[in-house]
């Protein structure tokens, strides 16, 4: 199964995403950020399987939340997908 | 012991606000700091605070609920971000230290909306005299932490409002008592502690900030978050948290705040004024003291202050601590709410409920006031 993850600025932040997933019946992990991913240092990530990406941005959207950046987990390298 | 100090410390808390505390210690480490589970626990009590905070007080987002050490902390938090040096405010009549002292340090113009006790009206009319345009902020305390009075802060805010002024409400002694809407009201900022209506421990505050009000850090540093940086974050809640959080006292913070929307905050009030109203009928039959309420309590808390007439205030609260009651006596850190009330030279003795307290303790306090006035008047 395809692992995405979306970059959120701060712990608070994705777990208001998390939380807003959860209710809409999509399960996600909260997950600190690589490195390599967070531009300004420091961020954590939420993480979702493949099927559920595209509905769960348009949730995220519903709900005033607007990822910056997903990334795709492709053997063992993080590959940005375009939003 | 019988506690009466509840407006400087609620002390007898629910249960589960000491459990949720030991369970913190053991099984919680850093909020967002990383992403192991004792990390990730503590973040999710932060989280589950901030929610439950922002739907009590309707923030639009638990973000805007930023942690500080008291009510004080959120305070100079506000006040800093809105009064520039030599600033013009315009407050109450009944405001803190915790309000006076840093508008002091900043050098403000300090504009005091005077009005006697108990007089919402007249509170309104002398607020509408002084709000401007070229106001920085308008500052006032919900209620009076000396006389518990309500001062009439939707009005306020409403003047507010039309002079596109920013409000900062000091809700140190109506959090989890009286109601309070942030959207509604359009505050810029509510500050208030997590240890006194909210039963939550010692160290605990919490500041709700308005989307449209930018915010100055007190003070910068790690926050776990875009960490290249050297400026503060510019998002909330870490904009306003530097440095690792009290997470027991959170945790602790969550439980109490739990049990106040369990009660509501009509049944808590109902039952502080009637023990109010109980103490403030029995002390108006005793002789030689001077009980600084209406009657019927209008527009009051359950907070009650008396002058025992030819005496030190601090002298009567001593003997009552001897006898075994907890009670505040003196200037309550509040010189400016004295001197508006004419207490100032006097100072008053405090008597402040809870939710635990009963109607036998004010009983008690009733029964042995007369015999320590005596004793101390001889």
């Amino acid at each position: 199964m395809e692992q995405y993850w979306i970059i959120a600025r701060s712990v608070t932040y994705a777990q208001r995403m998390e939380r807003v997933l959860t209710a809409a019946g999509i399960r996600t992990r909260i997950f600190r950020a690589p490195r390599e991913l967070s531009d300004r240092g420091c961020a954590y990530a939420v993480e979702l399987t493949g099927g559920v990406v595209r509905p769960a941005l348009a949730i995220l959207r519903g709900a005033g939340f607007y990822p910056t950046k997903l990334y795709l987990l492709q053997h063992g390298k993080y590959v940005e997908v375009p939003l | 012991m019988i506690y009466l100090d509840s407006a400087a410390t609620s002390f007898q808390k629910p249960v589960a606000v000491g459990r949720a505390m030991e369970t913190a210690l053991r099984e919680m480490s850093s909020p967002g700091r990383g992403g192991y589970p004792e990390a990730m626990r503590a973040a999710e009590t932060l989280f589950s605070c901030r929610t439950e905070l922002a739907e009590l007080f309707h923030v639009s987002e638990p973000e805007r609920v930023v942690f500080t050490m008291n009510a004080t902390h959120g305070l100079n938090i506000a006040i800093k971000s809105l009064v520039p040096y030599g600033g013009k405010v315009v407050i109450s009549g009944y405001e803190h230290n915790a309000v006076t002292r840093p508008l002091a340090a900043l050098g403000a113009d300090i504009r005091v909306a005077s009005a006697p006790l108990f007089q919402p009206d007249m509170t309104v009319e002398a607020f509408e005299k002084e709000i401007t345009p070229d106001i920085d902020a308008v500052i006032c305390t919900h209620v009076s932490n000396v006389f518990g009075a309500v001062q009439p802060v939707e009005a306020i805010a409403a003047i507010c409002r039309k002079n596109d002024v920013p409000f900062i409400i000091d809700a140190s002694q109506s959090a989890g008592m009286l109601p309070l809407d942030m959207t509604a009201l359009g505050a810029a900022f509510i500050a208030m502690p997590g240890h006194k209506g909210l039963y939550g421990p010692q160290g605990t505050g919490v500041l709700l900030c308005c989307e449209k009000t930018e915010t100055s850090p007190l003070i910068e540093g790690g926050t776990g978050s875009v960490s290249l940086q050297q400026d503060m974050p510019e998002f909330l809640p870490d904009r306003l948290e530097a440095g690792t959080h009290n997470v027991p006292g959170i945790a602790g913070l969550l439980e109490g705040v739990r049990f106040v929307r369990r009660l509501g905050e009509d049944t808590i009030c109902m039952h502080e004024r009637q023990l109010a109203l109980r103490a403030s009928e029995g002390l108006r039959q005793i002789p030689g003291i001077s009980v600084c309420a209406r009657r019927d309590l209008f527009s009051q808390t359950g907070v009650l202050s008396f002058v025992p007439e030819g005496l030190d205030s601090e002298l009567v609260g001593n003997a009552l601590a001897e006898e075994g009651y907890a009670v505040r006596a003196g200037m309550h850190c509040a010189p400016l709410a004295h001197r508006t009330a004419g207490t100032l030279e006097s100072g008053t003795v405090r008597l402040s409920f809870s939710v635990f307290n009963r109607v036998e303790e004010v009983s008690q306090l009733l029964t042995a006031l007369p015999e320590i006035l005596k004793r101390l008047s001889a």
